[in-house]
């Protein structure tokens, strides 16, 4: 072999490189191609939004939902194409970068690592900082290059160029952000479920960081603290400013280099942080198979607990100085009302229209808490109790019933917290009034429970995405719907257009009805698949 | 046939094109250490999934205790098993799995589970993240031991078992069978089915080859027979059974015995035998004798 040096030294290098591509490419590939696409279709309908005086009413008049100001961020420069799309997906694609970067990160490295499959690499010619530099380096490949086709799209789009380069370099910044916090935390944290959670619960405290600071001017401070708010101080397409990108990759890198310090200091299959082997058996709720689905239900349910209560505690504190705001511009508020937006110059109205929101988390708690159902089957832990004089019913039936008392806890959770938040800056909100408003979203958090529970009787692969159909997908339809200006019946498809904004209005109790019972069949026809088909693993 | 615990009638399991299990009929009795053996992907565990009404069949039946085996509910009050690859929840000690599975089992003998727990020196303290292989299999194992169920499932249970645990396992067994449990044992240690198993079932591709007590086993397969003579050597060319001759040293031979031993010791008896010594072939060699000719064809 006349290149035999040259090979043996780089041939496991690109081994790994190629491993690493291997497990990312095709959530990588859709990555890219949502990043694209979103600002694609935004930009297609922007013409056609103010060409239109109704439809451009309609746009003015989303844009003072205070539900997706607080979602979205400021709108800033609405007057030109870019600006649009950075107000009404910035936030979104670099959520859902970042959240991808997180799970892809500390599934290539720390969960592989907890699996074992690890041993057999490093025992190569590899070192583990060497392994895990190159699975960092494949996801922030994925980042730049969704930023990139942000930028790319933008840039053909127009005339701001030097704008959209902001835009897609900040994107990627909030990307390659959450690929080096994850990548650290895969370092610390012994297993997978730790490392994941708290990169994701630091993103989230980024994510209120940038709420707060936009929200509070004297605490406008703490946006330069996270990474979507340096996305949002860099103000593309108004002002275009360089130091927030230059802090926010500054800031990754360090923690890169902190990761892949960690890497070289720590043993295979530990973390920095190692929990002591042995402790004295708790034995509560330990009874019977209902009592261990809550007892394994408790600590995620604190932990969404934790952070639903958070940011409804922000939206309570918050609710009097927005709605102050929002009653001295009339014109915001008149567009609004036309727009079916009414009553949101009261803190009764502004609630209503947020705690509709909070079917979004929720849903999704009970997917993930079926999906984590799946996998237990599909990893075989659920063996065991299967094998117990248990039928399949009363297997499925208990994580069932400790997901819709988890969600129950979760939906009171938030009107306490946003009841808390509202009395101390003056009140406007009674307890009870913030109770029907958040048990309003349960028959959209239940249709979720329902998609997933179907999907795990009949295509348990399935069960996390189907338990996510109903509400982010019903949520993210329902925005592209109204964005695209659709009809009121293809709108009425979403199950939001089904959610009357209560306290403010009464609920919508046919629409309920008809969500909870279609919920309660999916369930039903779940259990029977569940019944009839045979376990994984 | 009224105390079969475990009984599987023409059962058969097909995946798309693959036939996992085929027609697969079965009985094993109360009170008997029964051994399943096969190579891999003979369709052991997966005639144990159906067992445990974990799978469904694509056709037959398979009931425990009388009772079908898609009835788990009351199936499984007769049942204890342990998987092939055990797999417990990361998070939860040794002592709080036996706790769950004891709670939600059979009924267990909660005195006997302790001194199985001293026995297959097991630190109940730990996490089962912290576990290997063997410590996973013990929780398993004590946790099936220690109950009163009256048949124990037992898939390759001793894979991650070191010799002294090992001992421990055969031990364990044997006590259960003196409680009058009925095991039913899948296992590749073929030494270990030997030395417990009142009967075995061969299964090969699916298929149920041979099932018999070992002894019955044996009678069915070829001895190794030595013999050491003085003067002539004794003609065994076309003798009935008799096969493989080999010349062991200058007056001695030896040859392969299967079927009625009379001919070839009247064979024997022309010439002047100075010692015979008849070595019956142990499991591993029947075993072999099984699957070889499937290799090598």
């Amino acid at each position: 072999m006349s290149t035999g040096t040259n090979t043996r030294d780089r041939a496991p290098g690109r081994a790994v490189t190629g491993l690493a591509l291997r497990q990312v490419r095709r959530g990588g590939l859709i990555m890219v191609l949502f990043a694209a696409t979103m600002p694609a279709i935004v930009v297609g309908t922007y013409g056609s939004v103010t060409a239109d005086p109704t439809a451009m009413a309609s746009l003015s008049a989303l844009a003072t939902n205070p539900a997706i100001r607080t979602l979205f961020g400021e709108p800033l420069a609405l007057d030109t194409a870019g600006g649009f799309t950075v107000w009404r997906i910035g936030t979104v694609l670099a959520v859902a970068l970042g959240v991808w970067s997180v799970l892809t990160v500390t599934r290539t490295t720390r969960g592989e690592e907890e699996a074992g499959r690890w041993g057999v690499l490093l025992a190569g010619l590899m070192t583990p900082r060497q392994v895990m530099i190159r699975h960092i380096a494949v996801v922030s490949g994925v980042a730049v290059a969704a930023g990139t086709a942000v930028t790319a799209v933008l840039w053909t789009a127009g005339p701001d160029r030097v704008s959209s380069i902001v835009f897609g370099a900040g994107l990627a910044g909030a990307g390659l952000f959450a690929a080096a916090v994850a990548a650290l935390a895969a370092q610390v944290f012994p297993t997978r479920a730790p490392a994941t959670g708290a990169t994701i619960a630091l993103l989230g405290v980024g994510l209120l960081m940038r709420m707060v600071g936009d929200g509070l001017p004297w605490l406008g401070w703490l946006r330069w603290l996270s990474p979507f708010g340096l996305l949002a101080v860099s103000s593309p397409y108004h002002g275009d400013h360089p130091l927030p990108l230059l802090a926010l990759y500054g800031g990754t890198a360090l923690i890169a280099a902190a990761a892949v310090a960690a890497a070289g200091h720590r043993d295979i299959g530990g973390g920095l942080v190692n929990p002591t082997a042995g402790r004295r058996a708790r034995l509560r709720l330990l009874g019977s198979v209902a009592a261990f689905a809550v007892r394994r239900a408790i600590g995620p349910v604190g932990a969404w607990s934790a952070g639903i209560a958070a940011y409804f505690l922000l939206i309570g504190l918050t609710a009097a100085s927005v709605t102050d705001f929002l009653a001295d511009n009339t014109v915001f508020t008149d567009s609004a009302a036309r727009a079916g937006f009414v009553g949101l110059d009261a803190v009764k109205g502004f609630t209503a229209t947020l705690f509709t929101l909070l079917a979004l988390p929720v849903g999704a708690f009970t997917a993930v808490r079926m999906g984590a159902f799946v996998a237990a089957e599909g990893e075989r832990r659920l063996a065991p109790l299967a094998a117990q004089p248990v039928s399949r019913i009363r297997l499925l039936g208990a994580d069932v019933v400790a997901t819709t008392g988890g969600a129950l806890l979760l939906v009171t959770v938030a009107a306490l917290a946003t009841w808390v938040g509202v009395t101390a800056v003056g009140g406007g909100l009674s307890l009870p009034e913030a109770l029907y408003g958040t048990w309003n979203t349960l028959p959209i958090v239940l249709l979720s429970l329902g998609a997933a529970t179907l999907a795990t009787g009949w295509v348990p692969r399935l069960a996390l995405l189907a338990g996510l159909l109903p509400a982010t997908g019903g949520f993210l339809f329902k925005v592209i719907a109204e964005s695209t200006d659709a009809p009121a019946r293809v709108l009425s498809a979403s199950p939001f257009a089904h959610l009357a904004p209560v306290p403010f209005a009464e609920a919508d109790a046919a629409g309920s009805v008809a969500m909870t019972s279609l919920a309660v069949l999916m369930i039903m026809a779940g259990a029977v698949g569940y019944r009839l088909r045979d376990l994984r693993g | 046939m009224s105390d079969s615990v475990l009984r599987t009638v023409s059962l058969t399991k097909r995946y798309g094109r693959l036939t996992a299990v085929d027609d697969l009929t079965l009985d094993v009795e109360a009170g008997e250490v029964f051994g399943f053996l096969g190579p891999n992907g003979a369709g052991k565990s997966t005639t144990i999934r159906m067992l445990l009404g974990q799978v469904r069949p694509t056709a037959g039946r398979a009931t425990v205790a009388g009772i079908d085996a898609a009835d788990v509910a009351r199936a499984h009050r007769n049942l204890a098993y342990v998987p092939a690859d055990v797999a417990l929840w990361p998070q939860l000690t040794g002592a709080e799995i036996l706790h769950l599975l004891a709670r939600t089992g059979p009924g267990t003998d909660v005195a006997y589970r302790d001194e199985l727990v001293e026995r297959f020196d097991l630190d109940t303290s730990r996490r089962a993240r912290t576990y290997s292989t063997g410590n996973r299999q013990k929780v398993a194992l004590v946790a099936a031991f220690a109950t009163r169920a009256p048949v124990l499932i037992l898939d390759e249970p001793t894979s991650g078992l070191d010799p002294l645990m090992e001992r421990e396992f055969r031990a364990a067994v044997i006590r259960a069978r003196d409680r009058g449990q009925t095991v039913f044992l899948s296992s590749h240690q073929l030494a270990e089915v030997e030395a417990v198993c009142d009967r075995v079932a061969i299964l090969r591709a699916g298929r149920l080859a041979e099932v018999a007590s070992v002894p019955q086993l044996r009678a069915l397969h070829r001895a190794e027979v030595t013999v050491t003579y003085t003067g002539a050597p004794p003609d065994l060319t076309d003798v009935a059974g008799v096969d493989a001759i080999a010349a062991d040293g200058d007056c001695g031979v030896r040859f392969a015995l299967s079927g009625p031993p009379a001919p070839a010791l009247r064979a024997l008896a022309r010439a002047e035998v100075t010692a015979l010594a008849v070595r019956e072939p142990s499991l591993e060699e029947i075993f072999l004798d099984y699957y070889g000719a499937e290799h090598a064809g």
